[in-house]
């Protein structure tokens, strides 16, 4: 009996004990962050979205070859002999005209392993995550900086300058010209 | 015809359709569900008797108890769908006559009766009255009742503890 | 009172009595469930210091505004093997069943819906079709988890019935009434005349009566929060165990119809409890329309007490769904066959004697 009215009163007791605490919840000021409205601060090392500086790329595709998931795709041209490419801002001589630098975010893993070979620290993680897209095709980012006219010509012009230097090594022997004229593309 | 006509038109008609499926129908569910009806249109009709108080009781003890409880023997056994119900005829002979004297007596009493057809003033609450009769014009018989559903009750409860 | 404005504006008795029956659905329920549901969502987010709905309007208030209309463009499925005539009239039952409680309720001095004689034990009779629509949506629905929560829900309903049908009885008892406008008539005056501070007879029982009034409460406030099956109590739609009970196959108007006859109830019982306990829609403290002389006002202030009493009890009882968990099926009967059930009989035998002496 005396049991029976200290489980009901300690039931009783208990569940006013449990109201006081979420009453005072209720007044706690709420941890919530109104994310669009409002973001958190990242770190500073956070590894959101790369980008890839096209000034100093000198197009040594060892990010490339970094990447654990294959979303760098790079191809490059060499440039003619006389043409000024420009310099890195370390100082290096660029060599190849970057015609294609696709990164597809869809597969990307943000492991950042390719920052590192970077010799000219050309490509970094940014602080951007806000990137969705409706088509996975739109998650595929284009960095090359030259217009596709410009792309197309560079090709032409190296294949031009093999065939012409072809041309030349075989003038003076002059015998099956037809052989060499498919140039290897780089 | 006023409003009141209709409303009892609408409760006796709602009483006798749902008592009809309630017998034909081959689900017992519906069955079940009919009898709901059923048991609404009577307190509806009891209503407009005036006997607030019976209605009431009709409606808590009925449709808040032994509606449930009979949906709940009914949910509670498997097969519920495909159980069946014989309703063929048989002993035609006893049950015509059974059914003739019944009917021979409602009809007597029905012409018999003295049917008020004047306008009665709005019928009063009957609880209070109700409550007065019980305790003092009725107190044995109100107290044996009583013991009587206990005495049911406990026989029951021991009844299924075997 | 309500129903003779009507007459006399309408002219038609028939047409007064259909406006008079729709008033409160449409300036009461349907406002009152937009606003609960939103404060619902808020107090539980207060509680886990979150912020709830921020995004339609201030701090969320359209929200269930915004979710009502996504509901009206739901597809209205209805399962292949689910009874089809029994699933479509179960919301409506339910419905029929919450709504019908309130046309007893004394929402103030001039707005009760109908002031029978018999207004608690209609509340009372009335909850029965809830139970009957509910078995009826767990059985229509075909599913188990379905069937699973309305025989909990629908057990569970009749065995809370029992203490509130007793704490209403010693209510009838002292005051000797049963019509819940003459009860909160009789609470008038101050708060020290509602039923909770022994009621509006000044003497030496009125002071005996305050500690079993408390208990009285306590119990039915209990008992009612089961029959509506809220948290703690909610085995019936437990959701981790029954997905959603009986309204787990409902989708689209049908379960908002659910949804509402679940508001509903919750402030139908809350009303009870403070028609019993709190006064109904009388003031703690005296009316401004007194205090003016301008007596127009004064239902409109019942009226506003009535719902702020209400809503506060609502309230309480999303504090405590926050509060608790969950109770187990054996719990919840032990709560009330073994706690709730003889002590309100002990109360009730106590006032009893305490009334005739």
């Amino acid at each position: 009996m005396k049991e029976y009215f200290k489980n009901a009163w300690s039931a009783l007791f208990t569940i006013f004990v449990g109201m006081k605490v979420t009453f005072k919840h209720l007044f706690v000021p709420a941890v919530t962050i109104q994310y669009p409205d409002v973001k958190l601060q990242l770190p500073e090392r956070e590894r959101n979205r790369l980008y890839v500086n096209m000034d100093d790329c000198i197009g040594c595709d060892q990010c490339a070859r970094a990447c654990p998931v294959d979303c760098i795709s790079i191809e490059t041209v060499k440039g003619l002999p006389g043409e000024d490419l420009g310099k890195t801002s370390n100082g290096k001589r660029k060599a190849l005209w970057v015609t294609k630098f696709d990164i597809d975010f869809a597969k990307c893993c943000y492991c950042q392993l390719c920052v590192f070979p970077c010799p000219t620290e050309c490509i970094y993680m940014t602080d951007v995550y806000e990137f969705s897209e409706f088509e996975r095709s739109n998650l595929i980012y284009d960095f090359v900086t030259l217009t596709p006219q410009e792309r197309e010509e560079k090709k032409i012009n190296y294949a031009k300058f093999e065939a012409e230097k072809a041309a030349a090594k075989l003038a003076p022997a002059a015998v099956k010209p037809a052989e060499s004229k498919e140039a290897p593309k780089p | 015809m006023n409003v009141y006509d209709i409303i009892f038109y609408l409760f006796a008609a709602i009483t006798i359709l749902s008592a009809f499926f309630v017998v034909t129908t081959r689900n017992i569910v519906y069955s079940a569900y009919y009898l709901l009806f059923t048991f609404f249109g009577v307190a509806g009709i009891y209503v407009l008797l005036g006997a607030d108080f019976i209605a009431m009781v009709q409606l808590i003890v009925y449709v808040g108890g032994i509606l449930i409880l009979l949906l709940f023997g009914v949910m509670l056994t498997n097969r519920i769908t495909s159980v069946e119900i014989r309703s063929g005829s048989i002993h035609v002979v006893p049950a015509t006559i059974g059914v003739a004297l019944f009917a021979g007596i409602l009809l007597a009493s029905m012409w018999n009766t003295e049917w008020k057809s004047v306008d009665t003033a709005a019928p009063a609450a009957t609880t209070q009255n109700l409550g007065f009769l019980l305790i003092h014009q009725y107190t044995l018989v109100f107290e044996l009742l009583g013991i009587l559903l206990l005495i049911a009750l406990i026989g029951a409860a021991s009844m299924a503890r075997k | 009172m309500i129903y003779d404005f009507f007459l006399k504006i309408t002219g038609s008795n028939i047409l007064a009595s259909i406006i008079q029956s729709l008033l409160p659905l449409f300036i009461f329920i349907l406002p009152f469930a937009l606003f609960a549901v939103w404060l619902e969502r808020k107090v539980s987010a207060h509680m886990q210091d979150r912020l709830g709905p921020m995004r339609v309007g201030k701090h969320g208030w359209l929200q269930t505004v915004a979710d009502i209309l996504k509901l009206i463009q739901k597809e209205d499925i209805v399962p292949n093997d689910a009874d089809k005539p029994l699933f479509n009239i179960a919301p409506i039952l339910v419905f029929v069943g919450s709504y019908a409680v309130f046309a007893a309720i004394p929402f103030s001095g001039a707005f009760i819906g109908s002031n029978i004689d018999l207004g608690i034990i209609f509340i009372i009779a009335a909850s029965g079709f809830v139970v009957a629509g509910i078995l009826m949506a767990g059985w229509a629905s075909n599913n188990k988890y379905s069937l699973l929560g309305a025989m909990r829900s629908a057990a569970q309903i009749i065995s809370y019935e029992i203490p509130t049908v007793l704490v209403v009885l010693t209510i009838i008892m002292i005051t000797g009434t049963t019509n819940l406008a003459t009860l909160s008539e009789m609470q008038t005056g101050h708060f020290w005349n509602w039923m909770i501070f022994g009621g509006p007879n000044f003497g030496i029982a009125k002071f005996i009566f305050i500690p079993f009034m408390i208990i009285n409460f306590i119990i039915i406030y209990i008992s009612t929060l089961a029959e509506v099956n809220r948290t703690p109590f909610d085995i019936p739609e437990a959701e981790s165990e029954l997905v959603s009970g009986y309204h787990t196959e409902y989708s689209g108007m049908k379960f908002a119809m659910f949804f509402l006859a679940e508001y509903a109830n919750m402030f139908a019982v809350s009303a009870i409890v403070t028609a019993l306990f709190f006064g109904g829609y009388q003031s703690p403290i005296g009316y401004l329309g007194n205090l003016f002389g301008a007596h127009w006002l004064i239902p409109i202030e019942q009226f506003i007490w009535f719902t702020a009493k209400g809503i506060f009890f609502v309230f309480v009882q999303m504090w405590l769904r926050w509060t608790l968990p969950r109770l187990r099926v054996d719990q919840l009967m032990a709560a009330c066959w073994k706690y709730l059930i003889p002590i309100a009989f002990v109360n009730l035998i106590i006032i009893g004697l305490i009334t005739v002496l």
